[in-house]
């Protein structure tokens, strides 16, 4: 009986060390986190991971000598890997808030779009600005930007606020589960022309947004935001980021 | 009707090579949470001071808090705090998590497997000398493994599934990749429905395995092959009609 117990323990206890294994970084290659879900920035098509924010990194990785590597996970689990050391910085159209300024260090904005509300084709609720939004259901990321913002309308006016994680909220506007949703301008109305989408805009952008990289705020990433914020401008002097964006886009999201 | 059976081939492809990785993560969660769960069943069936509450806890725990949420507490929320488990990788994580997770379950069934056993039969072990190890393993364990059985494979094909979380720790198995070409793509039926015959084909190997499993464990229990049932449907019904040429062996 007691060695039966010595080797329950035993196995108890090795439970806890399944898969320690060490996580290689080396300082020459920069880790960056993307969700693979989020056309036309960072999307996968015959499981090849493409985007506007691939080409930047691909193009600043040349720049600065190193070599860039992506990792995919869901949207929620981002942050988390960069807080834990897994990835340098996230290339997902990370949106610069004063909450995230607060625990990270963000390079300098490599776009700048607006929070947009988008609504069914023929904008059925007649809804322009967040005022309409009384008594309607709207759409949002769960973690995102824009999350952010609706639930400060929310404080204001009245209506639902349906969360997604990843469950496709634009189809759900589509169909009318939901009125409205909010989302980046640009992306969305690349999506909207490549699928043939039912949706249009609503108004004008409630907010500004200007998106950038975020990094954990220790004195190591200083020096590589340095050095990526310096690719970044000889990529805007030369012309390459516009050119990256007039790729994906038809015109310049790059500059004010 | 939209439907593009050219959206489904061409997601094949790139789900094969994604099927590995969610073979690897739900095999090597099974057998570890497997191990984990004897050891757990047997400390909570001989009620082993001490570790009998800990178990308690440990059951409850994993059984009472979500897979996703034990992913998120492993990967992202201990290293926080202990910064030694900084270097768990994600493979690791999602292994641990859903080993921990399942075994749970699994020490739960072969718990009731084991004292569905009649309480005679190891009173009758012991009566002859038998220690409680050969008990154990000559008399509890041979008719318990048959009931625990169906469960546990059941609790296999749930691990199966629940694999898929683990593309929030960035591991792209099947249904990551699926999501991902979809949201591109913007087939949603076609890729769903893809993956679905993925997922289906492994479950039936699984119910496969299980009607092996039981076949085997029961030799002991079977009638005698001779029994009329075990004939096939054509000749029963020949025999009834009192044809001859379909005489069934005496």
């Amino acid at each position: 009986m007691k060695k039966i117990k010595v080797l329950l323990l035993g196995i108890l206890l090795g439970a806890l060390f399944i898969g320690c294994g060490k996580e290689e970084t080396k300082k020459d290659n920069i880790r960056i986190g993307t969700s693979g879900g989020y056309f036309p920035f960072t999307y996968t098509e015959k499981d090849e991971l493409k985007g506007f924010d691939i080409d930047v990194w691909r193009e600043i990785g040349r720049r600065l000598d190193k070599e860039v590597e992506f990792k995919t996970a869901k949207f929620s689990g981002l942050f988390g890997m960069l807080d834990t050391g897994k990835i340098d910085t996230i290339s997902n159209q990370i949106t610069i808030t004063d909450k995230r300024k607060e625990k990270y260090s963000f390079s300098d904005p490599y776009v700048y779009s607006g929070a947009q509300l988008f609504v069914p084709v023929g904008n059925p609720e007649n809804i322009q600005t967040i005022e309409d939004l009384a008594g309607k259901k709207v759409a949002v990321q769960v973690g995102t930007n824009y999350e952010e913002v609706i639930r400060k309308a929310a404080e204001e006016v009245d209506f639902e606020i349906i969360n997604y994680d990843s469950g496709n909220m634009i189809k759900d506007v589509e169909m009318g589960r939901a009125d409205t949703f909010m989302m980046d301008k640009v992306s969305i109305i690349e999506l909207i022309k490549k699928n043939n989408l039912q949706i249009e805009l609503a108004g004008k952008p409630v907010e500004y947004i200007e998106n950038a990289f975020p990094f954990a705020g220790n004195s190591e990433n200083k020096e590589l935001i340095d050095e990526i914020n310096g690719a970044m401008e000889e990529m805007r002097r030369d012309g390459t980021l516009e050119a990256i964006s007039n790729k994906y886009f038809g015109m310049d999201i790059t500059s004010r | 009707m939209d439907f593009k059976v050219q959206a489904m081939t061409d997601l094949f492809p790139i789900l094969f090579k994604a099927v590995g990785m969610t073979l690897k993560l739900s095999f090597s969660s099974a057998l570890a949470a497997l191990v984990l769960a004897v050891a757990i069943a047997l400390i909570r069936h001989f009620k082993i001071k001490f570790l009998y509450g800990i178990t308690g806890i440990y059951i409850s725990f994993f059984r009472g808090t979500p897979l996703l949420v034990q992913l998120f507490l492993l990967y992202y929320g201990l290293p926080q705090v202990f910064p030694v488990f900084i270097n768990i990788t994600a493979f690791g994580a999602a292994v641990l998590g859903l080993s921990l997770h399942f075994s749970a379950y699994m020490a739960e069934t072969i718990r009731g497997a084991l004292a569905s056993v009649d309480k005679g039969q190891t009173e009758a072990g012991l009566s002859v000398g038998m220690t409680n190890l050969q008990v154990m393993k000559r008399i509890v364990i041979p008719q318990a493994i048959r009931v625990a059985v169906p469960s546990l494979v059941n609790t296999s094909i749930d691990m199966l599934k629940s694999s898929s979380l683990a593309f929030t720790l960035g591991l792209a198995e099947i249904m990551a990749k699926t999501q991902l070409e979809a949201a591109s793509s913007y087939r949603f039926l076609e890729s769903y429905l893809t993956v679905s015959i993925f997922y289906w084909v492994m479950v039936a190997v699984l119910e496969r395995v299980q009607r092996y499993l039981e076949k085997r464990l029961g030799r002991a229990y079977e009638q005698r092959s001779r029994d009329v049932k075990s004939r096939g449907i054509i000749q029963r019904f020949w025999r009834d009609k009192g044809i001859k040429g379909y005489k069934l062996p005496a």
